[in-house]
């Protein structure tokens, strides 16, 4: 049986941090079995300026049993899958602890998008490219964070419709964005 | 540290609480107190599991001089082996000792927050009244129903021998008389459980101890003071070989076995029945099938044949003349022969013989009882001459031991000397001249274990006392040289022939001429049985823990009770 007092507590105790940690969790519907789970992309990484979203799920024995969490949003990241958003942390797995709260687990989410673990991937294709081709690795987390981790005001389509309008071929755009990280101004030198 | 002295101060002191001659009276105790030393290999039952740990944790108690629990905590951590404990703490200390496993023992014990009179405990985020929550060793404290739920989950997972405390990265096991309290209040079921976790672990987690592999299964353990390269039968019956857990299979090693089982699994049924269960007749080609326990077969044509090559022969082929007796000699096909059909060829002639043998064994045990159908007759006729007939039996064990040492050794030959294993490990000469060796030994052992085989079937309820004497001192001949012959043949597969690999190690459970070790039951020198499922860590009762309760515990068995694991140790510590 979930502890849903505590659960109410654990939302609670969240709001009053948000504006400082970032790190935000709203239930999904009313019945806080699933939630909803927001953090920032770290400063300084490839993730800043995204905000990512992940699914939470409260499984029976919560807090005694880890709670699921996975992105719903694409991050390009060695322990994330970039198909499932499956998220590979220990303390989400046999290192959880009761004592831990679903703020902690987000924040041990974000420490993860800040220190990458590529000898323990979940997602083996990141991880060699991780490991083999850094700057690469860094453009295409960077291409992801501004394509799915971005209000759609800032986000990639807008820049894609915009070159292309400018009268560059589509596939050739979206490919020098990714190369590029996302920078238009960058991208239409490169185009031009 | 010596242990026996230690386990002796527990009998000295359940002495003290019985009177003497109550002990000596107790017509349970027909066994002695201490479990017997001779044997190398011991059944652990239901009832003896609890004595059987007790050593061990007393060893760790008295050496660390730690409670019962913390001992219990340092010997899963290091799967029960106490050598490798006490290795730890000289090498690395004791701090490092209980650290790693988890356990703390009364270090940061944190008065502070006994001065009020409600806690917060940090999982449920409620007040709670002091007297609702419990801290553990390691400092840590939380509301007894939190407390109980994380023992419900972690022994649900499984881990039940393990349970670390609630805090994020604390290392400290929780202690097991806490666990016991809190669960029985409010899963009884799940404390009984655990309990029975606890209690097995000693099979589970350590290597000198197997569960028998008896199905179904028999309830019995089987512990091992030194090699575990060994077989055993078990109370129940069930003989095994103690690494594998298979049946017993020397002079075969595991791999070997493993893989004899395997290919006769695999060799299709219908030429399995062919060749193993008839042979042709050699003069009027029927097939036929045996029904006897010795090698040499009649067929109805009155042709005589050895079962073993299917040749015609005399009745001279199979047991009188060993020289004559070739067939167990392996005849390379022609070289034309396609190398799968000399495969197939080879593996047959192995398991024909194999077969062979285990169905002789098969046979010959339905001679058991016509054996002591003669004796009991023969022991009637009241002779002067011969009273004992237990060279008989002894006979027949020789019999029944050799034939299954002899057909092992032919699973054992088709590795030995096949290419599968051993390709790179000796020349074609080299095989030869070994091969050659073993099947020498082989073929000795063979004539001579037909012989004893026939004269075990001699009808010698019905001879004059004379003639008994004869047989009997044939058997006792035979006996004596079939032994030797196996121990011979052990000799030469363990120095010559496994004893010279260069590449991998297969070792063999040794040669015993009485055969396969019974394990001694351990005795139950001192079981406790707790009054009720409600067992508290403080439970100590000195008075009801003498001879009365003692026998009480073993009449009454321990099945579906609870072991009080810390009752002995507790009120041992104290005196």
């Amino acid at each position: 049986m979930i502890d849903f007092a505590r659960v109410q507590k654990e939302l609670v105790e969240c709001s009053k941090d948000a504006e400082g940690s970032g790190i935000r969790v709203i239930p999904k519907s009313d019945n806080l079995v699933h939630l909803i789970g927001t953090i920032p992309g770290p400063i300084g990484t490839p993730y800043e300026g995204g905000v990512f979203q992940i699914d939470i799920t409260l499984p029976e024995g919560y807090p005694f049993e880890p709670p699921k969490m996975q992105f719903s949003t694409k991050v390009w990241h060695p322990n994330i899958s970039s198909q499932s958003g499956a998220i590979c942390l220990d303390i989400l797995k046999d290192q959880w602890s009761p004592a831990l709260t679903l703020k902690t687990a987000l924040l041990s989410v974000q420490a993860l998008l800040s220190a990458p673990q590529p000898d323990d991937p979940q997602d083996a294709v990141v991880a060699q490219q991780y490991l083999k081709d850094y700057q690469t690795f860094v453009n295409t987390a960077r291409y992801w964070t501004e394509s799915f981790a971005k209000t759609s005001s800032r986000g990639i389509e807008v820049k894609v419709q915009k070159l292309v309008e400018m009268g560059f071929p589509e596939a050739q755009v979206r490919s020098i964005l990714e190369a590029v990280g996302g920078d238009e101004n960058l991208a239409l030198e490169r185009l031009l | 540290m010596d242990d026996y002295a230690s386990s002796d101060d527990d009998y000295n002191y359940s002495d003290d609480q019985d009177s003497v001659g109550d002990v000596f009276a107790n017509d349970d105790l027909d066994f002695p107190l201490v479990s017997s030393k001779g044997s190398t290999t011991q059944v652990i039952t239901k009832e003896s599991l609890l004595a059987a740990q007790r050593e061990d944790l007393r060893r760790v108690m008295d050496m660390l001089s730690v409670r019962e629990q913390h001992a219990r905590t340092l010997l899963i951590y290091h799967r029960w082996d106490v050598d490798r404990l006490f290795g730890v703490y000289v090498e690395k200390g004791k701090a490092f000792l209980f650290a790693e496993a988890g356990v703390s023992v009364d270090e940061c014990r944190d008065s502070s927050s006994l001065a009020y009179d409600s806690v917060m405990c940090e999982i449920c985020m409620d007040d709670v009244p002091i007297e609702e929550a419990t801290r553990m060793d390691c400092g840590h404290c939380f509301c007894n129903s939190c407390w109980t739920e994380h023992f419900f989950v972690k022994i649900n997972e499984g881990q039940s021998k393990r349970i670390r405390c609630m805090a994020h990265k604390c290392n400290s096991i929780c202690d097991e008389a806490v666990v016991r309290t809190l669960l029985s209040r409010k899963y009884p079921d799940m404390a009984e459980k655990y309990e029975r976790f606890l209690l097995e672990s000693y099979i589970e987690d350590n290597k000198r101890v197997k569960w028998c592999p008896s199905t179904p299964h028999c309830g019995n353990a089987i512990r091992v003071e030194e090699d575990d390269l060994c077989e055993v039968e078990c109370s129940c019956g069930e003989q095994f070989c103690f690494n594998c857990l298979e049946e017993a299979h020397s002079p075969c090693s595991c791999l070997m076995w493993e893989l004899w089982v395997k290919k006769c699994r695999d060799e299709s049924e219908t030429v399995n029945w062919i060749t193993v269960h008839t042979k042709p007749c050699p003069k009027c080609h029927k097939p036929v099938e045996k029904n006897g326990g010795c090698n040499l077969v009649s067929c109805i044509c009155g042709q005589a044949f050895c079962w073993l090559c299917g040749g015609a022969t005399g009745r001279e082929h199979t047991w009188s003349s060993i020289a004559g007796h070739s067939c167990g000699r392996y005849k390379e096909q022609e070289k034309t022969a396609e190398r799968a059909k000399r495969d197939l060829y080879r593996y047959m002639h192995y398991h024909n013989r194999y077969k062979a043998h285990t169905d002789s064994f098969k046979l010959e045990s339905k001679l058991k009882e016509a054996i002591q159908g003669k004796i009991s007759i023969s022991e009637e006729k009241n002779s002067t001459t011969v009273t004992d007939y237990s060279w008989v039996n002894n006979g027949l064990s020789r019999l029944f031991r050799s034939r299954r040492v002899l057909s092992y050794s032919y699973a054992f030959a088709f590795y030995m000397f096949g290419d599968e294993l051993f390709k790179e490990e000796m020349s074609e000469d080299q095989r030869e001249i070994k091969q050659n060796l073993f099947e020498d030994q082989q073929q000795q052992l063979e004539g001579n274990v037909e012989r004893l085989s026939k004269v075990l079937e001699e009808p010698f309820e019905t001879f004059k006392d004379k003639k008994v004497m004869e047989i009997r001192m044939q058997i006792l001949n035979l006996s004596t040289l079939i032994d030797n012959l196996c121990k011979t043949m052990y000799e030469c597969i363990e120095n010559d022939l496994l004893g010279s690999l260069n590449h991998g190690i297969h070792s063999i459970a040794p040669y015993k001429s009485r055969g396969i070790e019974k394990a001694s039951e351990l005795q139950v020198s001192w079981s406790n049985k707790a009054n009720n499922t409600g067992v508290t860590a403080e439970v100590e009762r000195p008075e009801e823990s003498g001879c009365s309760s003692r026998k009480r515990a073993r009449k009454e068995g321990l099945g579906g009770g609870f072991f009080d694991l810390n009752l002995p140790a507790e009120f041992l510590d104290r005196n």
